[in-house]
């Protein structure tokens, strides 16, 4: 691996110092894109140079853009959506760098005519990115009014709930565990609270929001089936100010202001729901000492130093307590910090260095005299990121960097006191590093084709000390070699293609393919139907594999109406190797042999996605359509056969729809219809020792009942002008009051014994909820 | 003030997680062909050990014991011993009195209509009930009593237990654990089903286990299909160990006992 890394740092050197030949004649624009009024810089806004030349450059993540071009005057355009583009004429004579702000368009309900670059997503080469609007995530009705990027996302084709009510999802496919969630480039591990009913991002807190399906760029890697790249507001530069809401389970505040003005600034944002507060007016004691209660914490700063070098350091902090008074406590939840610094080399080499702590845990305590234990478990990372963009030419964009993540998975620790019949037990911490690196280009190759395509290298090597066991086909061990720290156990070592390319049929128009590999080298162990916080995630060793995905899509993009109605047809197929499932009866409880009942197949998952959006105008949403099977195939399940995976559902049809009424009112609806989930159901039934037992004969063969849905909110803004700017939002989740299926029990009839009955728990009737919003 | 307080949390909780409903609902559920089940123990009591033979039926039949008949069931030891069943009634075949023998290994072969199903199972030691004892809960207002079975584990050996609360007479719950977190102690383990609606008086009887590991997780398979054991998995039938795809188990185990009676 240092190997790479001299060879990387040698690219970064040339690229410093020379320019290229073609470029003799050529400049460099470059410089940043930020909102007038908060100093938020904009991801994504794209500068166009118009005339004959096809180019131009969109703002990373961080708000810089680099463009080439020769000498010239050009007439340059500045658009991002819900911004007034801007248009200036410029005369290019040497390098440039030139700064713009943007206005925000607050006439939403009018339709902004615009002949600037609305077809970003027909030009672009990338494939499979769906961004969503938080402007679109804060009108969407959702469950108990807590606004939710993750149920936002799961209303998108392609996208899928994981259950009623809950914040998991699966991609293309793809299990919970297969989505790369990134806050502010920090993996998330346990993305949810209260179990799963609620994400664990604050959406007050977050700026951008972008999920790949497929045709993920290189600098991303780690798992199998999405990334999930959640950015969080830097907070306002040029003025304090204060917004949050009082909900029905929570409430929600934001503070943010400049540190220096226009040079640096911060923003805290929090999140508590207080059920338990309502527990403490309780008469009886044993009622008021339980908790229940979640808290997320948002926090970051940022400062610009000089010119070139800017610093942010950002940071999450979330909890989950669950409590019952003297005899029971659990409480789970993840922090991240990441520091990085964003530095520019030249006007087109940028570089930003990401040093970053992860950590997941969870607390068990049995407080009860004689049985009182504590259980420790977590996943700890410490990442370190080196990130480049070089602007090449005004046909070449590079990407390129290294990552390096060090893992430690402390299974449980297991702590008793004295008076305890449970035995104070260490399970073995695991130790693993994963180190990759990527080389990315988006070429814009004729004016009509387009091209990201680029390599990553990844590798993962399980690390001592650790007494590491082997086991044969039966799961009995067949070898235990202990391991001293630092030793590799077991290396591995994985090149992940990824290309993806569009070209355009029209001006508004395009088909694109992708090809990509991605590789996972975290598993997590699951054999419930729902996430818990207790899931146990492994890493890869010696008896478990890296996870490998090929996926292959290619689509149809088109737009109407001047860029007012934006529709794509996508079709995918994607094979997936060393999936993993377990034999029956296996505890995954505090399991030091876990591995051994592990089983290990094949996976496929298909379909086609239809996407219909309406994107201005007083009337807007969407219409998601997917068509899908996510199969697998493992020896010792199903006889041999293929099966539907629990993440399979035929149809799924979501239906957005928001409607601005005037300046005040805002009326917003979703319906959403499934194939009901792939389940297991009994086909006979036998007695062992006098009580009844089913027999299965075909793991998933039947389906639950469809699901439907429908949803309506209406938002009241206060009346502009005023200090202190409030709204209401009122919401009715599940409107026609659906019974749906959130599971279906097999059990003997309590009033008659000779008999069996079915019955099936719903989990969520109708439900109202009121939030009032304000801001300062 | 309590009526309001009462009302309040019932509002929440409705409001919450507890706004689930349930309904009975009728499937249609496919007709497997009826498979061999075999439920067979061999205890250390001196006693007339017991087979139970019979074949899977419809889901929307009454629950029945469908018993196979004709059958040929025998016994073997690794110390030499064989022992011949009779069939007394459709499906039950009766050893003569035996008693089983605690590191000695058991084969059960049964022959059933031109297949032939061979299970082993080797006799733990004899690990004994102290005693039960009662423990009440109160989650979030709710009483509950629950029974807890007291005994010693013995250290060093991995032991596995399977118990089997009867109340009134009726078994109620067949649970099993493992002392992978408690071994050699004095374990006081409880069986999560509720008493509380029990009166003064009434019995119940918990029986106590030891069994051999493949048994341990047959029934522990079975009892994370019936959602015991934390959230709901995706069930399928429990490792049975029986060859040739007979379903069910054959458990060579020690058994004590003891019956408690419900104080106020």
């Amino acid at each position: 691996m240092p190997k790479i890394l001299r060879f990387l740092l040698l690219v970064v050197v040339l690229l410093s110092f020379c320019k290229p030949s073609s470029a003799q004649n050529k400049f460099t624009l470059s410089g940043n894109v930020t909102d007038s009024e908060t100093g938020e810089t904009l991801i994504g806004a794209s500068i166009r140079l118009s005339g004959t030349l096809n180019g131009g450059a969109v703002t990373n993540s961080y708000g810089f853009y680099s463009a080439s071009m020769p000498l010239g005057d050009y007439e340059l355009s500045v658009s991002f959506i819900g911004y007034n583009t801007v248009r200036q004429t410029i005369s290019i004579t040497k390098d440039t760098k030139l700064n713009f702000i943007l206005i925000e368009d607050n006439k939403l309900d009018e339709v902004v005519i615009s002949a600037t670059k609305r077809d970003e997503n027909i030009s672009s080469a990338q494939m499979g990115l769906q961004k969503v609007n938080v402007r679109e995530i804060n009108s969407v009705p959702v469950l108990f009014g807590e606004r939710d990027v993750l149920k936002t996302l799961q209303l998108l084709p392609g996208i899928k709930s994981a259950g009623e009510g809950n914040s998991g999802f699966y991609v293309r496919g793809g299990a919970t565990d297969q989505n790369l969630i990134l806050l502010d480039e920090a993996p998330v591990y346990n993305a949810s609270h209260l179990l799963g009913f609620f994400s664990t991002f604050n959406s007050d807190a977050i700026k951008d929001v972008s999920v790949y399906k497929g045709g993920m760029p290189a600098q991303y890697g780690g798992r199998l089936a999405s990334v999930l790249d959640i950015k969080m507001n830097d907070g306002n530069r040029k003025e304090y100010t204060a917004e949050g809401g009082l909900g029905l389970i929570s409430s929600r505040l934001k503070v943010e202001g400049p540190i220096v003005k226009d040079k640096g600034s911060f923003m805290v944002s929090g999140r508590r729901t207080y059920l338990d507060a309502f527990l403490a007016f309780a008469p009886d004691s044993a009622i008021s000492n339980n908790t229940l209660y979640f808290y997320d914490l948002n926090a970051k700063a940022n400062y610009q130093l000089d010119e070139k070098n800017t610093l942010f350091l950002s940071g999450y902090f979330g909890r989950d307590k669950l409590g019952i008074a003297d005899s029971f406590g659990f409480n789970w939840g993840n922090s991240t910090v990441t520091l990085r610094w964003n530095h520019l080399y030249s006007n087109r080499l940028f570089s930003n260095t990401s040093l970053i702590y992860s950590n997941y845990n969870y607390v068990i305590q049995n407080l009860s005299e004689d049985n009182n234990f504590e259980v420790n478990s977590s996943i700890k990372d410490f990442n370190l990121k080196q990130d480049f963009e070089y602007s090449l030419s005004n046909k070449h964009n590079l990407k390129f960097g290294v990552n390096a993540i060090h893992h430690t998975i402390a299974p449980g620790k297991l702590t008793s006191s004295g008076s305890s019949s449970v035995n104070q037990t260490n399970y073995e911490d695991r130790k693993g590093i994963e180190l990759a690196t990527y080389l990315s280009d988006e070429w814009t190759v004729t004016e009509t084709l387009n091209l990201v395509y680029g390599l990553r290298l990844s590798s993962f090597s399980l690390l001592g000390p650790g007494n590491i066991k082997s086991y044969d086909e039966d799961g009995n061990i067949t070898a235990t070699a202990p391991y001293k720290s630092g030793e590799f156990v077991k290396s591995y070592l994985n090149l992940e293609p990824r290309i993806s390319a569009s070209y355009q049929l029209s001006p508004s128009s395009s088909i694109k393919s992708a090809y990509t590999r991605n590789i996972q080298n975290i598993h997590l162990m699951s054999n419930s139907t729902s996430t818990s916080p207790t899931d146990l995630y492994i890493m890869n060793s010696n008896n478990v594999k890296p996870e490998i995905a090929d996926q292959i899509a290619t689509g149809y993009f088109r737009n109407f109406n001047d860029d007012k109605y934006e529709f794509s047809a996508e079709i995918y197929y994607k094979w997936m190797q060393n999936q993993i499932e377990y034999r029956s009866g296996t505890d995954l409880r505090g399991n030091a042999n876990v591995e051994a009942d592990l089983l290990y197949g094949d996976g496929r998952a298909y379909g086609l996605e239809l996407f219909l959006k309406k994107r201005f105008g007083k009337f807007n949403g969407w219409i998601g359509y997917t068509w899908s099977k996510t199969e697998r195939l493992f020896d010792g399940i199903n006889d041999g056969r293929w099966f539907y995976a629990k993440q399979d559902r035929t149809h799924d049809l979501s239906l957005v729809g928001i409607y601005k009424a005037g300046p005040r009112w805002t009326f917003s609806s979703v319906f959403v219809y499934n194939t009901g989930n792939a389940v297991t159901y009994p086909s006979g039934k036998y007695q062992i020792n006098g009580r009844t037992v089913f027999y299965y004969t075909e793991k998933n063969g039947y389906r639950t009942p469809a699901y439907h849905r429908l949803d309506v909110a209406a938002t009241l803004e206060g009346k502009p002008g005023k200090k202190l700017q409030s709204s209401w939002s009122f919401g009715i989740y599940n409107l026609y009051n659906r019974q749906n299926a959130f599971s279906i029990d097999f059990e003997d009839d309590p009033d008659d014994l000779t008999r069996t009955r079915v019955t099936q728990t719903t989990l969520f009737g109708i439900i109202p909820s009121v939030t009032w919003n304000f801001k300062f | 003030m309590r009526l309001t307080y009462t009302f309040l949390t019932g509002l929440f909780a409705a409001v919450l997680l507890l706004t689930s409903c349930e309904k009975i609902i009728t499937l249609e559920l496919d007709n497997a062909g009826a498979a061999v089940v075999i439920d067979a123990g061999l205890s250390d009591q001196g006693e007339i050990q017991v087979v139970r033979l019979s074949k899977t039926y419809d889901f929307t039949q009454p629950n029945k014991f469908n018993g196979a008949s004709g059958a040929t069931v025998v016994l073997t030891s690794n110390t030499g011993n064989v022992v011949n069943y009779t069939e007394v009634e459709p499906g039950i075949y009766n050893s003569p009195r035996i008693r089983g023998r605690s590191g000695v290994k058991y084969t059960l072969t049964v022959n059933l209509e031109g297949k032939t199903y061979i299970a082993t199972s080797t006799m733990p030691d004899k690990v004994h009930i102290d005693s039960l004892t009662f423990k009440d809960y109160n989650f979030f207002g709710e009483k509950s009593r629950f029974v807890d079975v007291n005994y010693l584990d013995p250290r060093g050996a991995p032991n596995y237990y399977r118990y089997i609360l009867r109340v009134k007479g009726k078994i109620e719950e067949d649970v099993v654990s493992e002392d992978r977190f408690n071994d050699g102690n004095e374990v006081a383990n409880t069986i999560f089903y509720d008493l509380s609606d029990l009166e003064r008086d009434d019995q119940i009887d918990v029986e106590f286990l030891c069994i051999d590991r493949n048994v341990y997780r047959y029934f522990y398979s079975l009892s994370q299909n019936m959602g015991g054991g934390g959230p709901p998995i995706a069930p399928s039938n429990p490792p049975s160990n029986f060859s040739n795809g007979a379903l069910g188990v054959f458990s060579a185990y020690t058994s004590s006992r003891r019956t408690a009676t419900i104080p106020d």
